[in-house]
C-alpha cells in the first residue's frame, strides 16, 4: 500500500471579517496517498480553496492538525513553510499568479533558483518548451494570452519536481478548449513525474478524471463521500 | 454643454474623496509653500526696512562723504534744512590692549559719533546706561566678539591710535547698523572729539564721515535730493534718505530671495514628478469609467474636461494648503527669525509673494498633468471588455506638446519677470531640463541595463539579485518616478554642494597660496621710507610691497554722467582706490595704448584695468571725470593694463600720473609677505612704531568673506533641502503605489518558496539600486552646474569635490532604502492565501 503524503486531522479554519468570526472550513480529516490524483468539488464558498492553501502551508489552519510527507505544517514557521514548498510542493492557480516584471522563462526559473538549482535556467527552458512555449520565453505575463500564462504557470509549478501539485480552478479562467489543453497537460506533467496531485475544480469532467473525489459543502466534507475521503 | 455635463461628472467622481491624491496635495502644497514662504520672508524684511529706514539710516536723510569731513558752507545748507544734523566718522583701525607688555591687537571698525547721535533709535549696552554716559571721558563701547578677543572687561583701557580709551559697555544693540556696508572688524563707538591727539584723522587717511538729518515731518525727501544735488553738486557726496535706508541690504535681500525661489522652483519641479505620477495612476484606474462613460455616448472632449475639471479642484485645493502654509509659517517662527536677523522685518501676510507662489503652482500642475490628461483621448470604448491601462506609449497630439510648451514658457518666462535675474533664470530653467531629460535617459538606461544584468549568466541562481534587478529593468513607472523625483533633488544639492565647495576652495585653499600675509593702510607719508626700512632688514619679510592711494569716485564718463555709459558697473558703486605711479608697476602688462613719460606734467591721463573697461565700453581716447576730495580731476585714458584681484595684492582700477594727483593729501598702502611663523611678531613691531596705522591680517579677511560666504550657502541649502523633502514625498508616494504589486509579488514568491529574508533583501536592494541610480546622475548634473558657475560665473578653475558627491549618492541609497523598507513591512507580513485569493 502507498504512503500517506497528506494527512488532515480535524482541521479547522476560522476568519474574522467585518461581519465577525467565520467558520470556514469545520474540522476535515481525510489522507492522500501517495501518487494519487484527488479532485475537491462542491458549491462554491463551501471551502475548496481554502481547504487546497491550508494544503499548501499558504493558509495558517485555527485548529486540528496538517500533516505533509511526515512534517507537521501546523508546528512550522512561515519561512520554514517557504522552504517546505519549496523542496516538495508545486501550486497552480486560477489566475496564473506570475510575476508581472519577468519574463515567462524568469518566471519558471524562480523556483529553482530558491532551491539552490544551478541549472536553474536551463531546466526552466526545458520545462517552458514542454508545454509548447519555447518561443514565448523571453515574453511578459502582459504580453501573453490566458492560456499561455497558465502554460508558464503549469511549467513553474512542476519544474522543481515537486512531490504534491496543488491547483486550484486551473481552468477556471480559460474557455473550453484551452481549459482542455491545460488539463491534458496538468495531468500529463503529473503522469511524467510521478506526482501526488489534488485539482479544486467545478467541472464534473475534470473530476472525473481524478482517482478520488472529495466534495465539501459548507465547510465539511459531504457525508456521502466521507466515508470515501476518510479511506 | 458638454463643460456643465463634464463639471457633474466630475463633482460625481469626486465624491469618492482625495484617496490616492495625497501625494498630489503634498507635491504641490509643498513646492507653493515655499516659494510663498521665501516671498513673505522676503517681503517682510523689505517691509521692515523701510518702515525703519529713518532708524537704520540713522536720520531720515544722511550725506556721506569719503575721505574728508563737509566744508562748512555745506554744513550750513545741512543744518537749514534740518531739524538736527548727527555727524559720524567711520574707519578702520587697531584695538590695542597693553597688559604691562602683553600686548593684544584687534582690528575695529571704529565709528566716531557726536552727541546727537543717534538722531533715531537707542544704542543698547550691558551693563544698561545711556550712550553719553558710556562715551563720557574717554568711554568708549564694543561688539561682544571684539571685547572677548582683547580678552577685555569693561572698566579697562585699551588704545586706539595715540589716544587711551575705556570700555564702558558692550553693544548689544546698534541701531544704525544695517547702514554700513561690508565692515572687515567688529564695530567700536566712540566720541569724535575724544579721537583727537590719536593721529587717525590726519589728511590722507582712509575714513568716511556721514552727515545724519532729522528733518521736520513733511519734509519732500525726492525735492531735498534734488536741490543736494544741484546744491552741492561736484563735491563727491553720496545722498541716502530714509525711503531705503539700507540700499546694499535691499538689494542683497531681494537678489537672495529671488535666488532662493528659483530653488524652490526646482523643488516645484520635483514635486511635479510626484503630482505627474499620482494623476497617471489615478486615471489608470479610471480606465474603466472612461471606457463605460464613452459607450454610454460620450465624446473626448466631455471625458477630458471631466478630469480637467476634477485635476483643477485638487489643484486649488493644493495651492490653498500651500499657499496657508507659506504664509503662516514665517508668521509663526517671526520672533525666531527676528532674533537671527541683524534687520527689522515686519512680519505679515503679503498678497504679492502668494500671488506669485499661487501662479507658479497653477502653470506647474499643468504643465504636469497636461500629458496624462490628453491620454484620456486615447481611451477607446472596446477598453471595457479589455483589461487596457492607459500607459500606453507614444507622444499626444500635436496640439498637447505646444501647450506644454507654451506652459513650459509661461512658468519660465514668469519666474524670469518676479526674480528680475532674467540671465540667471534661463540657465536655471535650461539646466533644470538638462537634468530632467539626463535623468529620464539615465532611468530608461538604468532599467535596460538591469533588464540585460538580470539576464546575464552570471546571475543565474543569485535570486535575490536577479529578482531586484528583473524589477528596476520590467514594465511599470516605478523606476522612472524614482529616479526623475530624486535625482532632481539631489542634483540640486549636488550642484550647490559643488558650487559651494569651490567657490571656498577658491578662497581659502587657492588664495592663502598667493597672498601677502598683511594689508597695511594708513601709512603717513613721511612713515614710509622707515616703513619699509624696517621691514626690509626683518629677515622673515619675503617682499614688501607699497603704493600711494586715494580715494575718488567716478563721475562723469566723456562729459557725460557715467551711468549713461557705463550703466550700474561695480567700479561706479562708490569710491575707489586710485594710485599714481611715474612708470608702469613692476610686472605690469599693458594690453592696449602707452603708458606716460616718466616726467610728463601735462594734463592727468589715467590707465584702467583693461577687464572692467572693456566691460564698461570704455576706449582709448575717452575722458573720465574723478572726484577726489571734492575736486573734479578730468583724466584722459591712455592705456589699459592687465589687474589681477584674485590674490589679495595691490591692485587699482585706476592709476594716474604723479602730477595729476599732486598736492593732495594721501597716504599710502602696502602688502607684507612674510613668514606665517613671524606674523605675530612683524604685527606687534609695526603697530610699536606707528600706532596710527592699521594691518589688516589677510587671513581673518578671508575667514570674515567666507563666514558670509557660508551663511548664503546655508539659506540656499535650507531651499534645496524643501526641494530634497518633497522628492521625499515623491518617493514615499510611489513606493507606497507600489506597495500593492510588491505585496502580490511577495505572496507569489512566499508560494514559490522564498523566505521573508530574502523577500526583504530583494525589496532593499531594488530600492538601494534606484537610490544609486538616481545619485550618480545627481553628481553628474551637479558637477555640470558646478562647472558651468565656476568656470562662467567666478572664472576659477574648477575642481570636483567629491565629499559632498558621496555623501549625496550615499544620501541617494539610504533615502530610497528607507522609503522601500518602511513599505516592505505589509507585503512580507501578509499571509499569501488572502493575498493570491484576493486577485481570483
Amino acid at each position: 500500500m502507498a504512503d500517506t503524503v497528506l494527512s488532515l486531522q480535524d482541521a479547522r479554519l476560522s476568519l474574522d471579517g467585518n461581519a465577525g468570526r467565520v467558520d470556514i472550513l469545520k474540522g476535515i480529516s481525510l489522507e492522500i496517498l501517495q501518487g494519487e490524483t484527488v479532485g475537491l468539488v462542491g458549491p462554491s464558498g463551501s471551502g475548496k480553496s481554502s481547504l487546497l492553501m491550508l494544503m499548501g502551508g499558504l493558509e495558517r489552519a485555527t485548529g486540528g492538525q496538517i500533516t505533509a510527507l511526515g512534517r507537521d505544517l501546523t508546528a512550522l514557521g512561515e519561512d520554514a513553510l517557504a522552504r517546505f514548498r519549496r523542496e516538495h510542493m508545486g501550486v497552480v492557480f486560477q489566475s496564473f499568479h506570475l510575476i508581472p516584471t519577468m519574463t515567462a522563462l524568469e518566471n519558471v526559473a524562480t523556483p529553482l533558483e530558491l532551491a539552490g538549482a544551478e541549472d536553474a535556467f536551463d531546466r526552466a527552458a526545458a520545462e517552458l518548451a514542454e508545454v509548447g512555449l519555447a518561443d514565448r520565453s523571453d515574453h511578459y505575463p502582459s504580453q501573453m494570452s490566458g492560456g499561455e500564462q497558465q502554460r508558464v504557470a503549469l511549467a513553474r509549478a512542476a519544474a522543481p519536481r515537486p512531490d504534491i501539485l496543488l491547483a486550484d480552478e486551473p481552468t477556471g479562467n480559460l474557455d473550453g478548449a484551452t481549459g482542455e489543453a491545460i488539463m491534458n497537460l496538468l495531468f500529463g506533467l503529473r503522469d511524467r513525474h510521478g506526482a501526488t496531485l489534488v485539482l479544486v475544480t467545478h467541472a464534473r469532467e475534470l473530476a472525473e478524471r481524478c482517482d478520488r473525489t472529495i466534495r465539501l459543502a459548507d465547510g465539511q466534507i459531504a457525508p456521502d463521500l466521507a466515508a470515501r475521503a476518510a479511506e | 454643454m458638454s463643460l456643465r455635463l463634464a463639471s457633474r461628472f466630475a463633482a460625481r467622481e469626486l465624491r469618492g474623496g482625495l484617496r490616492g491624491f495625497r501625494v498630489f496635495l503634498a507635491c504641490l502644497a509643498l513646492g507653493v509653500a515655499a516659494i510663498a514662504a521665501v516671498g513673505t520672508v522676503r517681503e517682510s524684511i523689505e517691509a521692515g526696512l523701510s518702515r525703519e529706514g529713518a532708524v537704520i539710516l540713522g536720520g531720515d536723510a544722511a550725506i556721506g562723504l569719503t575721505y574728508r569731513f563737509a566744508e562748512p558752507e555745506e554744513r550750513a545748507w545741512m543744518e537749514a534744512r534740518s531739524e538736527a544734523v548727527s555727524e559720524i566718522v567711520d574707519f578702520r583701525s587697531m584695538a590695542v590692549v597693553d597688559r604691562g607688555g602683553d600686548v593684544e591687537r584687534g582690528l575695529t571698525q571704529v565709528k566716531a559719533v557726536d552727541s546727537a547721535y543717534p538722531l533715531y533709535g537707542e544704542v543698547l549696552l550691558d551693563p544698561a546706561m545711556p550712550l553719553s554716559e558710556a562715551l563720557a571721558d574717554q568711554g568708549a563701547v564694543m561688539d561682544r566678539v571684539l571685547v572677548d578677543r582683547l580678552g577685555l572687561s569693561v572698566g579697562e583701557g585699551f588704545r586706539l591710535g595715540d589716544a587711551t580709551f575705556r570700555l564702558s559697555a558692550v553693544i548689544t544693540r546698534e541701531p544704525d547698523s544695517g547702514a554700513g556696508g561690508f565692515g572687515l572688524g567688529p564695530r567700536t563707538l566712540v566720541r569724535t572729539d575724544a579721537l583727537e591727539g590719536s593721529g587717525l584723522l590726519a589728511p590722507g587717511t582712509l575714513f568716511e564721515t556721514s552727515y545724519r538729518m532729522r528733518l521736520a515731518p513733511g519734509t519732500e525727501l525726492a525735492g531735498m535730493a534734488a536741490a543736494a544735488e544741484a546744491e552741492l553738486e561736484g563735491a563727491g557726496l553720496r545722498w541716502q534718505d530714509r525711503r531705503n535706508g539700507a540700499p546694499g541690504v535691499s538689494e542683497f535681500v531681494d537678489r537672495l530671495g529671488a535666488f532662493l525661489v528659483l530653488v524652490g522652483l526646482a523643488g516645484l519641479a520635483v514635486g511635479g514628478v510626484g503630482v505627474s505620477a499620482a494623476v497617471r495612476a489615478y486615471l489608470d484606474g479610471k480606465t474603466g469609467v472612461i471606457a463605460t462613460l464613452k459607450t454610454l455616448g460620450a465624446d473626448r472632449a466631455t471625458v477630458f474636461q471631466t478630469y480637467l475639471l476634477q485635476i483643477a479642484v485638487l489643484t486649488a485645493l493644493g495651492i490653498v494648503i500651500g499657499l496657508a502654509l507659506g504664509a503662516l509659517v514665517p508668521l509663526a517662527f517671526a520672533p525666531v527669525i527676528e532674533a537671527r536677523l541683524p534687520l527689522p522685518a515686519a512680519f505679515a501676510i503679503y498678497p504679492g509673494p502668494l500671488a506669485e507662489a499661487a501662479l507658479y503652482g497653477a502653470l506647474t500642475a499643468l504643465l504636469f498633468t497636461i500629458w496624462p490628461l490628453a491620454r484620456t483621448e486615447d481611451v477607446r470604448a472596446a477598453a471595457i471588455f479589455r483589461d487596457a491601462a492607459l500607459n500606453a506609449a507614444g507622444w499626444p497630439r500635436p496640439v498637447w506638446i505646444l501647450l506644454t510648451l507654451a506652459l513650459l514658457g509661461a512658468v519660465v518666462g514668469a519666474a524670469a519677470v518676479f526674480s528680475g535675474l532674467a540671465t540667471l533664470t534661463l540657465w536655471s530653467a535650461l539646466g533644470m531640463l538638462g537634468a530632467f531629460v539626463a535623468l529620464i535617459v539615465a532611468a530608461d538606461l538604468a532599467r535596460r541595463a538591469a533588464r540585460r544584468l538580470a539576464r546575464a549568466r552570471a546571475l543565474r541562481g543569485r535570486t535575490t539579485a536577479r529578482l531586484a534587478l528583473g524589477s528596476v529593468g520590467g514594465p511599470g513607472i516605478e523606476t522612472t518616478s524614482v529616479v526623475l523625483s530624486l535625482g532632481l533633488g539631489l542634483s540640486v544639492l549636488a550642484a550647490i554642494g559643488q558650487i559651494d565647495a569651490n567657490l571656498r576652495g577658491a578662497i581659502e585653499r587657492d588664495l592663502p597660496d598667493v597672498a601677502p600675509s598683511y594689508f597695511v593702510v594708513d601709512i603717513q607719508n613721511d612713515q614710509l621710507e622707515g616703513f619699509r626700512t624696517r621691514l626690509d632688514a626683518n629677515p622673515a619679510v619675503e617682499t614688501v610691497e607699497s603704493a600711494p592711494m586715494l580715494r575718488g569716485i567716478i563721475t562723469e564718463i566723456n562729459g557725460r554722467p557715467a551711468a549713461e555709459t557705463a550703466g550700474d558697473h561695480w567700479v561706479l558703486q562708490g569710491d575707489r582706490g586710485i594710485t599714481y605711479s611715474a612708470a608702469p608697476p613692476e610686472g605690469a602688462v599693458v594690453t592696449a595704448g602707452e603708458w606716460w613719460a616718466e616726467d610728463y606734467a601735462g594734463p592727468p591721463l589715467v590707465s584702467f584695468a583693461a577687464e572692467e573697461a572693456e566691460e564698461m565700453g570704455l576706449e582709448i581716447g575717452d575722458s573720465i571725470t574723478i572726484n577726489v576730495l571734492g575736486r573734479d580731476i578730468e583724466a584722459q585714458v591712455t592705456s589699459f593694463r592687465e589687474v589681477d584681484f584674485s590674490t589679495a595684492g595691490i591692485g587699482f582700477i585706476l592709476s594716474m600720473n604723479p602730477a595729476a594727483l599732486a598736492g593732495a593729501p594721501h597716504t599710502h598702502i602696502a602688502t607684507i609677505y612674510a613668514d606665517a611663523a613671524a606674523e605675530g611678531a612683524i604685527l606687534r613691531d609695526l603697530a610699536d612704531a606707528y600706532p596710527n596705522i592699521t594691518a589688516i591680517r589677510v587671513k581673518d579677511a578671508i575667514e570674515r568673506v567666507t563666514g558670509v560666504l557660508g551663511g548664503i550657502a546655508a539659506a540656499v541649502t535650507y531651499g534645496a533641502l524643501a526641494t530634497l523633502i518633497t522628492g521625499g514625498i515623491v518617493l514615499i508616494g510611489a513606493a507606497a503605489a507600489g506597495e500593492r504589486a510588491r505585496t502580490y509579488e511577495a505572496a507569489v514568491l512566499k508560494t514559490l518558496g522564498a523566505t521573508r529574508g530574502s523577500i526583504l533583501a530583494n525589496f532593499a536592494l531594488r530600492s538601494a539600486l534606484l537610490g544609486l541610480a538616481a545619485g550618480l546622475v545627481a553628481i553628474f548634473a551637479g558637477g555640470a552646474a558646478g562647472w558651468a558657475v565656476t568656470t562662467f560665473v567666478m572664472s576659477t578653475d574648477y575642481v570636483f569635490e567629491p565629499v559632498s558627491a558621496i555623501a549625496i549618492v550615499t544620501g541617494g541609497v539610504m533615502l530610497t532604502l528607507l522609503a522601500g523598507l518602511a513599505f516592505a513591512w505589509r507585503p512580507l507580513s501578509a499571509r499569501p492565501a488572502q493575498v493570491l485569493r484576493a486577485r481570483e
